[in-house]
């Protein structure tokens, strides 16, 4: 038998928990997952934004935000981001 | 969703309003025009009239520090149509 | 053949707003929020729009208020109404903590 979850059930599982979000492009969210919906659009809090430039890492602070779901590559569950080790 | 004081209730609405207007439009690729706003579509197709284009070109030789040199050229079109796929914003006149 | 119903015109409404999950927190909870509230909307070019959220649809398309556009955090322009086509944001974002 395949897998018996689906990957937007991990996720769902993830809701209240810290996230890594990587972007087609070179740019990266963590925050704590408040929500998504079925396009992977996702609701953050607590948000911090990575910017990777040949100059180095920007990094933003954001209040609560809807990332647009076309644009999220990847989706790191648990993680405080690319500063955590 | 409360209906607002401004009767928009979606965006479209505010495209809606514009028409017979003269709007702002800006495209991908550093374009911009101005233009009497005829028609529209779902895709954000445009029919506009007396339309100025706007086209930035940034002089990459110069783009040493970041901000380079931008030429700018300009042109006016009678009639155009616009491919909804390429429209980033679209600003109507100030409302009254 | 030929009196088959007519498909959609282009300008019925876009499909609802993506699935609502029964969580609150989701995107469509989230944008019920905000409605009314200044918000930072990010293009993926890098472009800010800065305004007060008028309204917006399942396309994320978004009418702001009072708009300023910010390149490399500088205004670059003023707009009494915007239209943003949704293919072109990044984000949307709560300019204070809601």
């Amino acid at each position: 038998m395949a897998s018996q979850i689906l990957p937007l059930e991990l996720i769902d599982r993830c809701i209240g928990s810290k996230i890594w979000v990587i972007m087609k492009s070179e740019r990266e969210f963590t925050g704590t997952l408040l929500g998504f919906d079925d396009y992977v659009n996702i609701v953050l809090e607590d948000v911090t934004e990575y910017e990777i430039t040949a100059q180095g890492v920007k990094k933003t602070k954001l209040a609560q935000t809807l990332l647009n779901g076309s644009n999220i590559a990847m989706l790191v569950p648990g993680s405080e981001g690319p500063d955590a080790k | 969703m409360d209906p607002s004081v401004t009767g928009i209730q979606e965006p479209f609405d505010l495209i809606r309003l514009s028409l017979s207007e003269r709007v702002f439009v800006k495209l991908r690729g550093d374009r911009q025009l101005t233009g009497i706003l005829h028609a529209y579509d779902g895709h954000m197709n445009l029919i506009m009239s007396d339309v100025e284009e706007t086209i930035m070109i940034v002089d990459p030789e110069a783009a040493t520090n970041g901000q380079g040199v931008v030429n700018i050229a300009k042109r006016k079109m009678e009639m155009l149509f616009v491919r909804g796929d390429g429209v980033i914003l679209v600003s109507p006149p100030a409302r009254t | 053949m030929d009196e088959s119903p007519r498909p959609p015109s282009d300008q019925s409404p876009p499909p609802p707003p993506p699935g609502a999950q029964s969580h609150t927190g989701s995107p469509t909870d989230f944008l019920k929020g905000i409605v009314g509230k200044r918000v930072i909307v990010r293009l993926t070019s890098g472009v800010d729009y800065r305004g007060v959220l008028s309204c917006l649809d399942g396309f994320m398309n978004i009418a702001l208020e009072q708009t300023e556009e910010h390149v490399n955090g500088v205004v670059t322009n003023r707009y009494g109404d915007a239209f943003i086509r949704g293919n072109n944001v990044l984000y949307i974002s709560a300019a204070e903590p809601l």
